[in-house]
């Protein structure tokens, strides 16, 4: 027999996007930006409802669509922030946008999560490099607004340059709370930098974490992943609790135009956050 | 599934009611070596004699090169507002690889999210299969593809004198009972004929393909460097193979603004998985940088991910990809020298 095919929902076709508005820009570093934005439709922005991980497609119209994550909490309610970076059309095209300025958002998308839930009641380490501090700023969020859930929290963040930190009050912030480490390190140190020289996989066999009682979470540029997981697996962390945000191109952001496979899997809808035992076998992974 | 028989004089009636009361899309000779699917005006244009065309015919209608996806207007506010075209079409003389081709794009463009772009069409379209002769390089057999099961309305299959039916839906049991006198009662006799038919009919298709054993093998081989850059050294990246594939399915989505600035459009054109810039991202990463890695990717995609997804391959055995290859890749080929590297 045919397939029975019909529409789950005949408004919401699956390329529309809604319209939001830009209510705020704030410049982290010279190339990256964050992006206050709120949907028109106010049904539409109560409906709007993230989990940390997720990620939407953002249209500049005349210019085209793109996928970021967002960075801000989920328990922010009418208004999500996205933190970009200026370094493709669709990014450099909303560089050049002001407040007030009207995009198109679709999403959120993205099955594979941080699961903060599961991570309740356990240590928590969060290794981010570069731009990859942008999706785990809502997880990091997320068990802050809740840290009373968890056990241990420890964040370790790199950036090539001490001006390349995203957040920089918000990290000051807590370095003063006293319930979380912030370790931060940079590539390239200038004469005021006091804290580590190097990459973010030196300050790893630092951790004092028990493997058993800890989840790991990791995103950064392509490059990072491996020597990341070759110290995680020297201290005997387990594969099944360690996530990683995944990159790829996407262009549909629904499971359909292929593009974000990673061996078996597709980015979009199986990620974009995976456990490492998830992808372990995948050779192109990582 | 009801089964009919229609008597071989009646065909003619039965389809040229079909052609006047319908936009019916058919095969039709175009040259000596081009059958081509395309719109019916008389009957005599119909020729079901084809080995092979092409472009897989289902996914021409359902899932065009390029296709427009949602207009916009930039006022005071944006409106968006989605494009969906549909309209009613026949499409006969399908044969079962490539409906089975379009079964699996109706599965993928309904898994997870629907698409109504595709599904819209999809619903309109009245699917009349038909067996036709397999090409040399046809390896349906081995791919689970030469038989349809499902996804027509009706199937035909010819035998001495008659063609055996086989109705899948109310709608191909209404066009059936209006446009045809097919007989209610198929006899024992019709069943038995068919089943000697289908014997014969698997016997056409005379490639080897070590399957079986792919799966496994295939992780095996994988980081063979040796074996792959063999493979992949002739390789194009020109993307004819997935131009011409009934299953391949990658597109990218553009947005054209008009010259007035004020209206755009977004539209959604076939990509391929096999040209350079597939996995390039802003910044300048690609994560399929080498024809090697993207070729190895699309035997992944064809033969080993939807096994997982869908419980089938996403590759029917048509055929086209082998004949079209301008370097001669053959997918068969490669599946048995794997076989042949593991097994030594």
């Amino acid at each position: 027999m045919v397939m029975e095919m019909t529409q789950k929902n005949k408004h919401d076709s699956l390329y529309v996007p809604d319209i939001a508005t830009i209510t705020d820009i704030k410049e982290l570093t010279p190339t990256e930006k964050q992006f206050s934005l709120k949907f028109d439709d106010p049904v539409k922005s109560k409906k709007f409802n993230f989990l940390p991980g997720q990620f939407v497609e953002l249209t500049v119209f005349g210019v085209g669509e793109a996928p970021f994550s967002i960075p801000s909490s989920p328990n922010e309610k009418d208004f999500f922030e996205l933190c970009i970076r200026n370094i493709g059309s669709v990014s450099g095209a909303l560089h050049r946008l002001r407040a007030g300025s009207k995009v198109g958002i679709r999403g959120p998308f993205g099955n594979g999560i941080f699961p903060y839930d599961k991570m309740m009641g356990h240590n928590v380490v969060i290794i981010a490099g570069g731009l990859g501090m942008a999706p785990v700023r809502s997880l990091l969020k997320c068990i802050l607004e809740d840290r009373a859930s968890y056990k241990d929290l420890t964040l370790i963040y790199g950036c090539v340059e001490p001006q390349s930190f995203l957040y920089r009050d918000e990290i000051a912030e807590m370095k003063k709370r006293g319930d979380i480490e912030v370790q931060l390190t940079v590539d390239r140190p200038d004469e005021n930098w006091k804290e580590s020289v190097g990459v973010c996989t030196n300050l790893i066999p630092g951790l004092k974490y028990d493997p058993e009682d800890t989840y790991v979470v990791v995103c950064g540029p392509p490059v990072m992943y491996k020597f990341v997981i070759i110290e995680l697996e020297e201290k005997h962390y387990k594969p099944e609790n360690i996530f990683l945000s995944l990159e790829r191109r996407m262009e549909c952001g629904v499971g359909k135009c292929n593009h974000c496979h990673i061996g078996d899997k597709l980015s979009c809808v199986d990620g974009p956050v995976f456990s490492l035992w998830e992808i372990k076998n995948l050779k192109e992974a990582i | 599934m009801l089964y009919k028989v229609l008597d071989k004089k009646d065909y003619k009636d039965f389809l040229s009611g079909l052609v006047s009361d319908y936009k019916l899309i058919g095969p039709k000779k175009r040259n000596e070596a081009v059958h081509d699917f395309v719109p019916i005006k008389d009957l005599s244009e119909v020729d079901t004699n084809y080995k092979r065309t092409t472009l897989p015919p289902a996914k021409k209608l359902l899932f065009p090169s390029t296709e427009e996806l949602i207009n916009y207007k930039i006022n005071e506010k944006i409106e968006v507002l989605p494009i969906v075209k549909s309209e009613e079409i026949i499409l006969f003389g399908i044969n079962a690889w490539d409906l089975n081709g379009m079964n699996f794009l109706d599965r993928l463009f309904t898994t997870d999210f629907i698409d109504d772009n595709y599904i819209a069409k999809r619903n309109n379209l009245i699917v009349i299969g038909m067996d036709s002769e397999p090409a040399e390089t046809n390896f349906a057999l081995k791919m689970g593809a030469e038989y349809a099961k499902s996804g027509f309305d009706l199937f035909m299959s010819e035998l001495s004198d008659k063609y055996f039916i086989r109705v899948g839906t109310p709608r191909g049991a209404e066009l059936l009972a209006k446009y045809s006198r097919a007989s209610a009662e198929v006899a024992a006799s019709d069943f038995s004929e068919y089943d000697r038919f289908m014997e014969e009919y698997r016997k056409k298709f005379k490639v080897k393909v070590e399957i079986e054993s792919f799966y496994d093998n295939f992780e095996v081989v994988y980081s063979s460097t040796r074996l792959w850059d063999k493979i992949a050294k002739s390789c194009f990246s020109c993307g004819s193979c997935n131009l011409v594939c009934p299953t391949c399915f990658c597109f990218n989505v553009r947005d054209d603004m008009r010259l007035d600035l004020k209206t755009g459009i977004k539209s959604r054109e076939w990509d391929s998985c096999m040209i350079p810039d597939y996995g390039l991202v802003a910044g300048g990463h690609n994560f399929r940088p080498s024809r090697a890695n993207r070729l190895k990717q699309r035997y992944r995609c064809k033969l080993k991910t939807f096994v997982d997804k869908f419980g089938a391959y996403s590759c029917v055995g048509c055929g086209r990809c082998v004949e079209t290859c301008l370097a001669k890749i053959n997918i068969y080929e490669d599946i048995n020298a794997i076989k042949e590297e593991v097994s030594i």
